[in-house]
C-alpha cells in the first residue's frame, strides 16, 4: 500500500512542500496540513495520510534552518532552542547545528512512531487520566521552570512571563464569556495568536536590531569545514541519553490531548538544561539543549497521533485536521480502528517510518541550499524577511489587527531584549496561559472553590509536589552550598 | 537607569492592569471569576516593576556622578533607524488597500535596502521580483486574500 510509486511521489512532494513552509516565518505546520487537505480529497486513504504526515514532518524539521541562520524560528515548535542554535550559527557551525538537529529529529520522529506503534493503546489511557488538575500543574510546572532557565536576572524572566500570561488573557473569558483587554476590537474576542506574537518578538526584534547596529557584523560566518552530518555521530554519541530523553518526554507531552510539539519542545529543553552537567554553557551556543528540544518535538508529533488514533481525540491541532480526513477517508478512529481497518493501520505506520527516514536525504539537501542565507547580504535579506513577517501575520486570520499586534508586540520586544529581558518566558506565558487559566476554573468550579482538590488525586499531588520543589529549589540549593562552604574552607586551610 | 524606568513603567502598567481588572464581573457559583487572574497578573507585575525600579534606584545613586557616561551610552540615532522598519508597517496597513500589497512591499524594500546602501539598480529588481512573488504566492498558490489595491486595476483597465 505504501511502497508504490503514487504513494512514494506523494511522500517527497509533500514533505518539499513542508520544507518551504516550515522555512517561512509565520507559516506553521498546522497551516502547511490545512492547505494539504483540500488536494488530500481527490488521494486515497494511505497517500492522503502520508502528504500530512510528511508534511507536518518536515516542516517541524524545517522551522530550525531560519532560526539558526537569522535567529528567527520558522515555526513555534523551533522557538525553544532558536538562540542557542544561531549563536552556534554565529561561531561558523550552521550546517553541524541542523546536521545535528535533522538525525535528532528523525530519531525522535522514529522513536515516537515505534512508541505509536507498541504502546499506543495503554499510552493513550495514562494521557486520558489527565483531568484539569493535572493540567493545571503541567502548565504550572513548564511556567515556573521558564523563569529557572532563564538566563540572566529572574526577575526580569519573570516580568516578561507576566507579559505573556496577560496576553493570553485578552478576548472572550472561556468561563463567563465576558470580553478582557478587547477594547471594542471585534479581531481580539477569539484573543492573541501565538504566531504574529512570535514573529514580533523574534523576527522584528532582530530587524529592527539590524538597523539600529550599522555594520553587517551580525551575519553568520560560513565556514569551509563545517560539514552537514560530519559531527552529528560524536554529538550522538555525548548526549545519547538527552536525545532517549527528549525522544520518549515528546512522546508523552504529543500524547497529552492540546499539548503538542511547540510544548514538548519547551519542556525537553528546560529539563535537559536542570539536568546538565554544562548548565553553564546553555545559552552561549551549546549543541545539548538543541539535542533534548529537537527530538522532542519530532516524537511529540508522532504522539499526538496515539490519542487521535486511539480515542479520536487530536493530540493537537495537526490530528484535529487529520481525524477529519481519517473519517473521510473511512478509517473512523476509536478502539476499533485495529479490528476494522487493520491493513491501513499498519499502513499508515510504514508511512510514518518511510516519511521520518526520507527527511535525511532531503533535509540535507534543505541544508546545502539554505547556503542562500549566508550568501545573501543582510541589506538585501532583511527588507525581504520583513515582507514574509508582514504578509505571515495577515495570513493567520486575514486580519490587520495581527499585523498591529506583531508591530507593538515586536517594537515592546525590541526594547525588553535591549535590557536584558529574556524572551523565552513571555512565549512560554502565552502558550501555556489559557491552559493554567482555563484549567484552574473548571478545577475550581468541579471542587466548589476547595483548592485542596489539586492534591487529591495520585498524579495531580505528584505534580503538585515537583512544582513546589522547582519554587524551592533555589532557596534549597543556597542552603546547601552555605553549609557546604565553611568545610571547603577548612579543607583548604588545612595541609 | 533604563531598568528604574522599565520597571516604573511595569509598575505602573500593573496598577491600570489590576484598576480594568476590577470592572469585570463575578461568576454566581464561586467568589471570583474573570477578573481572577488579570488581577494576579497585574499584582505580579506591580511588585515586581516596583522591585526592579528600586533596585536599581540604589545602583542609580551610586553612578550618579557619573552621568556624562551614563547618557552617552543611548544611541539616538540607532533608536531612530530601528524605528524605520515599524513606521513601514504602518505605511503597508495603512496604504494597502489603496495602493495594493505588492507596490506597499516593493516601496518598503526599496527604501530599506536604499538606507543600508544597496546599488539603486539591484534594490529595484529585488523590490520588483520579491514583491511579486510573494503577491503570487500567498495570492494565488495559498489563497490569502492580500489587498490588490485600486491603483493598479485601474492602470491595467487603462492599458
Amino acid at each position: 500500500m505504501v511502497f508504490n510509486a503514487q504513494t512514494m511521489l506523494v511522500i517527497v512532494a509533500a514533505a518539499t512542500f513542508g520544507l518551504f513552509v516550515g522555512a517561512i516565518p509565520g507559516l506553521t505546520a498546522t497551516m502547511a496540513v490545512a492547505l494539504l487537505v483540500p488536494i488530500t480529497f481527490y488521494m486515497d486513504a494511505t497517500p492522503a495520510i502520508a502528504a500530512i504526515v510528511a508534511t507536518s514532518a518536515m516542516a517541524i524539521f524545517a522551522g530550525d534552518i531560519p532560526g539558526t541562520y537569522l535567529n528567527i524560528p520558522g515555526t513555534p515548535a523551533s522557538a525553544a532552542y532558536v538562540g542557542e542554535s544561531h549563536r552556534l550559527a554565529l561561531q561558523g557551525r550552521a550546517r553541524e547545528t541542523l546536521g545535528t538537529n535533522l538525525v535528532c529529529s528523525v530519531i525522535g520522529g522514529l522513536f515516537g512512531t515505534l512508541v505509536l506503534v507498541f504502546v499506543s493503546p495503554s499510552l493513550a489511557e495514562v494521557a486520558l487520566k489527565f483531568s484539569s488538575f493535572e493540567y493545571f500543574w503541567l502548565a504550572l510546572l513548564g511556567l515556573s521552570s521558564s523563569i529557572f532557565i532563564a538566563i540572566g536576572s529572574r526577575l526580569k524572566a519573570f516580568l516578561s512571563l507576566l507579559v505573556g500570561l496577560l496576553l493570553s488573557t485578552v478576548g472572550l473569558d472561556m468561563m463567563s464569556g465576558a470580553p478582557r483587554f478587547t477594547f471594542g476590537v471585534p479581531d481580539l474576542m477569539a484573543g492573541i495568536n501565538f504566531i504574529p506574537v512570535m514573529i514580533g518578538m523574534f523576527a522584528l526584534n532582530e530587524i529592527m536590531g539590524f538597523y539600529a547596529s550599522r555594520d553587517e557584523a551580525r551575519s553568520v560566518p560560513a565556514m569551509a569545514k563545517d560539514s552537514v552530518f560530519r559531527e552529528a555521530p560524536r554529538h550522538l554519541r555525548a548526549y545519547w541519553r538527552n536525545v532517549l530523553r527528549g525522544s520518549s518526554l515528546g512522546t508523552l507531552i504529543g500524547a497529552l490531548p492540546g499539548a503538542g510539539a511547540d510544548i514538548a519542545a519547551w519542556i525537553a529543553y528546560a529539563l535537559g538544561k536542570s539536568r546538565s552537567k554544562q548548565k553553564d554553557k546553555y545559552g552561549t551556543g551549546h549543541i545539548e539543549g538543541i539535542v533534548d528540544a529537537s527530538s522532542a518535538n519530532n516524537s511529540g508529533i508522532s504522539g499526538a497521533w496515539v490519542p487521535a488514533l486511539v480515542f479520536g481525540i487530536p493530540g493537537d491541532t495537526i490530528t484535529a485536521i487529520v481525524i477529519g480526513v481519517l473519517y473521510m477517508k473511512g478509517m473512523n478512529p476509536g478502539p476499533t480502528i485495529f479490528m476494522e481497518g487493520g491493513g491501513q493501520v499498519y499502513a499508515l505506520f510504514t508511512v510514518f517510518f518511510v516519511a521520518n527516514l526520507i527527511m535525511l536525504p532531503l533535509g540535507y539537501m534543505a541544508i546545502r541550499a539554505s547556503k542562500v542565507f549566508i550568501l545573501t547580504p543582510r541589506k538585501i535579506l532583511m527588507p525581504v524577511i520583513l515582507m514574509f513577517c508582514i504578509v505571515g501575520a495577515f495570513a493567520i486570520n486575514n486580519a490587520v489587527t495581527d499585523i498591529w499586534i506583531m508591530l507593538l508586540i515586536g517594537m515592546a520586544a525590541y526594547v525588553l531584549a535591549r535590557n536584558d529581558f529574556p524572551m523565552a518566558p513571555a512565549i512560554l506565558g502565552l502558550v501555556l496561559g489559557g491552559t493554567l487559566e482555563n484549567s484552574f476554573m473548571s478545577s475550581m468550579l468541579k471542587s466548589n472553590g476547595d483548592l485542596l482538590a489539586f492534591f487529591e488525586r495520585p498524579i495531580s499531588a505528584g505534580l503538585g509536589a515537583l512544582v513546589i520543589l522547582v519554587w524551592l529549589l533555589p532557596t534549597l540549593l543556597k542552603g546547601y552550598r552555605r553549609l557546604r562552604s565553611p568545610k571547603t574552607e577548612v579543607s583548604h586551610d588545612t595541609p | 537607569m533604563r531598568d528604574f524606568l522599565l520597571g516604573l513603567l511595569f509598575a505602573i502598567g500593573g496598577g491600570v492592569v489590576v484598576a480594568v481588572a476590577s470592572t469585570y464581573p463575578t461568576m454566581p457559583t464561586l467568589q471570583f471569576g474573570p477578573s481572577l487572574f488579570p488581577t494576579i497578573i497585574g499584582v505580579g507585575m506591580m511588585l515586581g516593576g516596583a522591585l526592579l525600579a528600586l533596585t536599581n534606584l540604589t545602583a542609580m545613586r551610586a553612578a550618579s556622578r557619573d552621568t556624562r557616561g551614563l547618557t552617552g551610552r543611548y544611541d539616538i540615532r540607532g533608536l531612530l533607524v530601528s524605528l524605520v522598519p515599524c513606521a513601514l508597517i504602518v505605511f503597508y496597513i495603512v496604504a494597502a488597500e489603496t495602493l495594493g500589497a505588492m507596490l506597499c512591499m516593493a516601496i518598503s524594500m526599496l527604501v530599506l535596502m536604499q538606507m543600508r546602501g544597496a546599488r539603486l539598480w539591484l534594490s529595484l529588481v529585488v523590490a520588483a521580483v520579491v514583491s511579486g512573488a510573494i503577491v503570487w504566492l500567498f495570492s494565488q498558490y495559498l489563497l490569502i486574500p492580500l489587498p490588490e489595491g485600486v491603483l493598479l486595476p485601474q492602470l491595467t483597465l487603462a492599458g
